[in-house]
């Protein structure tokens, strides 16, 4: 009696704008779950369930789910809403396929940051007592947590500006993010105080869209493609709420989402060609890199950009953060890198890459981490 | 839609839940959650470090004032570092938890899975918090929570079902009777069918009587794969069959008559758990009734009697705890509504009752369960089926 | 992979909502007691059996979840150990002397923040049962070292704190409601857009039918008129209602739409609206006076159609 294995089959998103003004949810919804299909042989008919994830306090609705049903492929069938980035509702989905219950998925995820305040909803995670009326927040913690790993390990702001600006400029080429202009090193470090000792540009930007990601079991996914890329490993870990008492200078609920998947996947270590890493700050994504075991302790600026693993060539979430679907589109990028390498300026063919790792992240100053790896 | 064939058995091995009230001021969220845990753990005899991944569900956010909430209240139950997801679905919130618990021992992804739903309504202001379910551009001035249109789709079955307000009230005598039993919940009080009638009509054909309270309260449960249930107890409510699914709201054709959502799950669900004549074969019935209204509705969605049936099958008795198919004997919702977590004491409910260790009245007996949750505008419905 | 939504300009400003939630929320023990002694300026906190002293006072551990713990008073001074300025505010992590955790809290006065400096609390005047009875942590090198100390009788806790959360949203149009609202306030009709494969129009208009989820098909201008599909009768009073009980709620599928809206009716009383108001009746939309906004609200409200 073995678990059915399961394979990403396509995935779609909409462009990644600062604001989607001419469109609601429920549109980028409805235009990602018609095109996730296409090509593929699958139709909506073959779904067995959909999995969503987005938040009630960024729509400003209570079940926001329950008012896109429709737009969700999901009348009469079966649905879950995870509050969550939408990585986890993946995790979710491939559960569910493995244990026989169904064989094909939809995954969604969607926000609109630009229709409410991002800080009240980082806020409002906040226990209510001694945190939330002092004004402890995502920024104060993303703050604190790069001034705790610059003093762990050194690193220099403009170290921290050329990363922003490198993955300004990879969102711009392949991560489907609108643009007008990609910064430099120098706008960067210009860009104004975000959370000292970050800069504006150095915390990820929000920004609306949607992303749709296709599941199905292998015998399923091998109809539709000739290389599936199957998910042989999922982990995922949550660290304390108050960030006071989380470990300094490393990120312990990545590294333990990650020693769970790679366990699962079977690998000794993060032995991947690509990887797309989610994090709220540049310091934050250095830290993913190094807890996924990309690089060691206070490394990761050396291998971010260059080096044996290609990381975060759609650009990651830096320029382009759609809050709650972050971690999804991270997997989408992840699986389309390893079955059409060309499309990021990797080598196909027999010497393309073919493992993955994708990472998405949730809750204050990162505080639950999610790690899948994928291979073909 | 559980097919067995190929993923392993799931059981329920340990239950808790917090003595529901009005308002508990003695603890916080975190504090509630603790409570249903502990006793769920010591149920299932173990310990946290036993616990491979949490489930945590509640209602809408905007209730309790805590975004993602399972964010704080995770510290209080000692999972720090866990694998830890929360999930919400309106009022079956409880039950998708149970759910989304259940793929995870299922899948693979865990040997022991803790769930934990709760809700903590005495909070907010709950009314206010509902009408944000409503699309800001279409509807939600109009609004009237889940009452008004529960309360439509209820007078839209009266004449063509005959779910007479005669009917409804019967629910409600069985149901707050058989709270009296159930040491968790908090209403317990007797009422006459001409006390449910003469009762103040809120949102009519809904009156006061028709309405749950609304509650503090949490439960929780453990899932374990076949190969461990046994350390926890001899005798694991098994889930034979489960499903949530959803219809889109706003449809020409959408059925104000039956659930098409629930037949869909229960049409599932019975496949896999091989029921073919629910009403004969189930021992017990777990149903969430947000209103009494709906309880009539699940008889004839989930196939206990055929459509127009409901009113004969509740005036019959079959329904009451020595008919031959005892719907809500720990009471429903009626005895106690933290919204969030009654999807997932419907489980227990219904669990305990086939463990044969229910702390209300015990279906003597009792081998395979019914339990029934949902949310939302009512498009949001699933089933289970627990057997020893 | 990269999909779009139908887009056309609008020249709709997005609708603005508010939610002004009112809360009352419960601390718990620890918290509770903690708010209850911090007016008189004592810091309470909680040691754990284990012997983890966490303060402010918690009923559970942080580290590992432990809820075994006496209460003992903290030092208002201690060291800091992280801290950022965000938006002219600074915020630091600070670990009391004699405890084993650090809190965030704010840090006051000119004096340029480091790593590891003492610090001391700063008591605002005139406030209690809150974290804000310290204003904030003052950077104070020479702060003696304080002690922890047991506290026996504190007072009976706090049981209930208020709380309010205000969220604000800009909600967009997008080309379809945009539309179909503009078309309200200038033209004084409630256009739909069809199904696919019909002439019936969907209400509220929009790109992909939930059903089939096929592209919907041209315009379509529904009538005032419609029959009841549901109804009830409100008799309730709630926060936020537009119009005093009774009333009708009313889902309506106007002539021409094969989908509902939801609107009220006014009537005289219960029993007779009971008898006079049911699924199937017919009813007209009854336009507000004056001036439109573009909203639902433009019908003031539905009256049945006597025959």
């Amino acid at each position: 009696m073995g678990l059915s294995r399961v394979a990403v089959v396509a995935s779609a998103q909409t462009e990644l704008r600062g604001a989607w003004s001419g469109a609601q949810h429920i549109d980028l919804i409805s235009s990602v779950v018609a095109s996730v299909f296409k090509g593929t042989g699958i139709s909506l008919d073959d779904v067995d369930f959909v999995i969503d994830s987005g938040s009630d306090v960024l729509d400003g609705r209570s079940i926001s789910n329950c008012g896109f049903l429709g737009a969700l492929g999901a009348h009469h069938k079966e649905e879950a809403r995870v509050e969550e980035d939408g990585l986890w509702a993946a995790l979710y989905g491939v559960n569910k396929i493995r244990s026989g219950a169904s064989s094909v998925g939809l995954i969604v995820a969607y926000s609109k940051p630009s229709e409410s305040s991002v800080d009240a909803f980082w806020n409002a995670q906040v226990e209510p007592f001694y945190q939330r009326p002092v004004g402890f927040g995502h920024k104060a913690a993303t703050g604190i947590q790069a001034q705790r790993y610059l003093k762990a390990h050194g690193g220099s702001d403009r170290q921290l500006a050329e990363l922003v600006a490198a993955r300004w400029s990879a969102a711009e080429e392949n991560g489907g993010v609108a643009i007008d202009e990609v910064p430099n090193a120098d706008t960067v470090l210009e860009s104004g105080a975000g959370a000292t000792p970050l800069t504006r540009l150095m915390l990820a930007r929000p920004v609306d869209g949607a992303v749709a990601v296709l599941i199905a079991r292998e015998d399923i996914a091998r109809r539709a493609s000739r290389a599936p890329v199957f998910i042989t490993g999922m982990g995922t870990s949550m660290d304390r709420h108050a960030f006071g008492t989380r470990d300094g200078a490393t990120l312990a609920s990545a590294e333990a989402a990650a020693r769970m998947a790679y366990g699962k996947a079977g690998w000794s270590d993060a032995d991947a060609d690509v990887a797309e890493v989610s994090g709220s700050s540049a310091v934050g994504e250095l830290m993913a890199i190094e807890a996924l075991g990309l690089a060691g302790a206070g490394q990761g600026a050396s291998v971010a950009t260059s080096g044996k693993v290609a990381i975060n060539r759609s650009g990651g979430a830096l320029p382009a953060d759609p809050i709650m679907a972050t971690g999804l589109l991270r997997l989408a990028h992840a699986a389309r890198q390893l079955s059409t390498p060309e499309l990021y300026g990797l080598n196909g063919g027999a010497g393309g890459p073919t493992k993955a790792i994708a990472h998405g992240a949730g809750g204050v100053g990162m505080q639950s981490n999610c790690v899948f790896t994928l291979e073909v | 839609m559980a097919n067995l064939n190929k993923g392993r058995h799931v059981g329920i091995v340990g239950v808790g839940q917090t003595h529901h009230s009005r308002r508990r001021t003695d603890v916080s969220q975190a504090g509630l959650v603790r409570e249903a845990v502990d006793r769920a753990l010591a149920d299932a005899k173990l310990t946290m470090d036993d616990i491979d991944t949490v489930v945590i569900a509640t209602g809408p956010v905007l209730f309790a004032a805590v975004n993602q909430p399972e964010k704080w209240v995770a510290d209080a139950i000692g999972a720090q570092l866990k694998p830890i997801v929360r999930v919400t679905s309106g009022g079956g919130a409880g039950f998708a938890g149970g759910l989304a618990g259940y793929y995870q021992v299922a899948g693979g992804f865990a040997d022991r899975t803790l769930v934990v739903a709760y809700d903590k309504l005495s909070e907010g202001a709950l009314q206010y918090s509902i009408s944000t379910l409503y699309d800001p551009f279409w509807g939600r001035e109009f609004a009237v929570g889940i009452m008004g249109f529960s309360a439509a789709y209820w007078r839209a079955r009266m004449d063509v079902l005959g779910h007479t307000e005669e009917a409804a009230a019967r629910v409600a005598v069985k149901n707050r009777r058989n709270a009296i039993a159930n040491p968790y919940a908090h209403v317990k009080k007797e009422v006459t069918l001409d006390e449910v009638l003469e009762s103040k009509p809120l949102c009519w054909p809904i009156k006061l009587l028709d309405v749950p309270p609304i509650s503090d309260g949490a439960a929780a449960i453990v899932l374990a794969a076949e190969h461990v249930a046994h350390k926890s107890c001899d005798r694991p409510a098994w889930i034979h069959g489960i499903a949530y699914c959803c219809e889109a709201d706003n449809a020409a054709e959408r059925s104000l008559l039956l659930s098409e959502p629930l037949a869909l799950a229960a049409k599932h669900v019975y496949r896999a758990a091989g029921i073919t004549n629910p009403r004969r074969q189930f021992d017990v019935v777990e149903v969430q009734e947000p209103y009494t209204c709906f309880e009539l509705n699940y008889y004839e969605s989930l196939g206990l009697c055929p459509p127009g049936g409901a009113a004969e099958l509740i005036a019959s008795g079959a329904t009451e705890l020595n008919g031959d198919i005892p719907v809500n004997p720990s009471g429903g919702c009626l005895g106690a509504n933290p919204i969030g977590a009654c999807g997932l004491i419907r489980l227990i409910e219904g669990a305990t009752q086939v463990m044969g260790k229910s702390e209300n009245t015990q279906i003597k007996d009792a081998k395979l369960a019914l339990v029934q949750s949902g949310g939302g505008w009512a498009n949001l419905r699933g089933c289970a089926v627990l057997g020893a | 992979m990269l999909s779009a939504p139908d887009t056309w300009a609008i020249d709709m400003p997005p609708l603005h909502a508010e939610l002004n939630m009112p809360y009352t929320l419960t601390p718990g023990r620890a918290t509770g007691t903690f708010l209850a002694e911090i007016g008189t300026r004592r810091i309470v906190g909680s040691r754990f059996a284990s012997g983890i002293v966490i303060a402010p006072a918690q009923d559970f551990s942080p580290i590992d979840g432990e809820s075994e713990y006496e209460f003992i008073e903290a030092p208002a001074t201690g060291v800091l150990t992280g801290f950022t300025t965000v938006d002219g505010v600074t915020i630091g992590l600070i670990r009391l002397d004699g405890c084993d955790n650090d809190f965030a809290h704010r840090i006051l006065g000119d004096e340029e923040p480091t790593l590891d400096a003492r610090v001391e609390a700063v008591w605002a005047d005139g406030v209690d049962t809150s974290i804000l009875a310290i204003e904030g942590f003052r950077i104070a090198a020479d702060a003696p070292v304080g002690e922890v100390k047991p506290f026996g009788d504190t007072a009976a806790p706090v049981e209930v704190v208020k709380y309010k959360l205000d969220l604000q949203y800009e909600h967009a149009y997008g080309p379809y409601y945009g539309r179909m609202f503009d078309e309200i306030r200038t033209n004084r009709r409630i256009m739909g857009v069809r199904l696919p494969d019909s002439d019936s129009a969907l209400l509220p208009p929009r790109e992909a039918d939930d059903i089939s989820h096929k592209r919907t098909g041209t315009w379509k201008t529904c009538l005032d008129t419609g029959t009841i599909r549901a109804c009830s009768i409100i008799n309730l009073e709630f926060l936020g209602q537009t119009r005093p009980p009774p009333y009708v709620y009313a889902e309506i599928v106007l002539d021409g739409a094969s989908t509902k809206m939801i609107h009220m009716i006014d009537i005289d009383d219960i029993e007779s609206a009971k008898q006079r108001i049911k699924p199937g009746t017919r009813v007209r939309a009854v336009w507000r006076e004056g001036e439109r906004v573009g909203s639902l609200r433009d019908i003031e409200r539905f009256e049945v159609i006597d025959e």
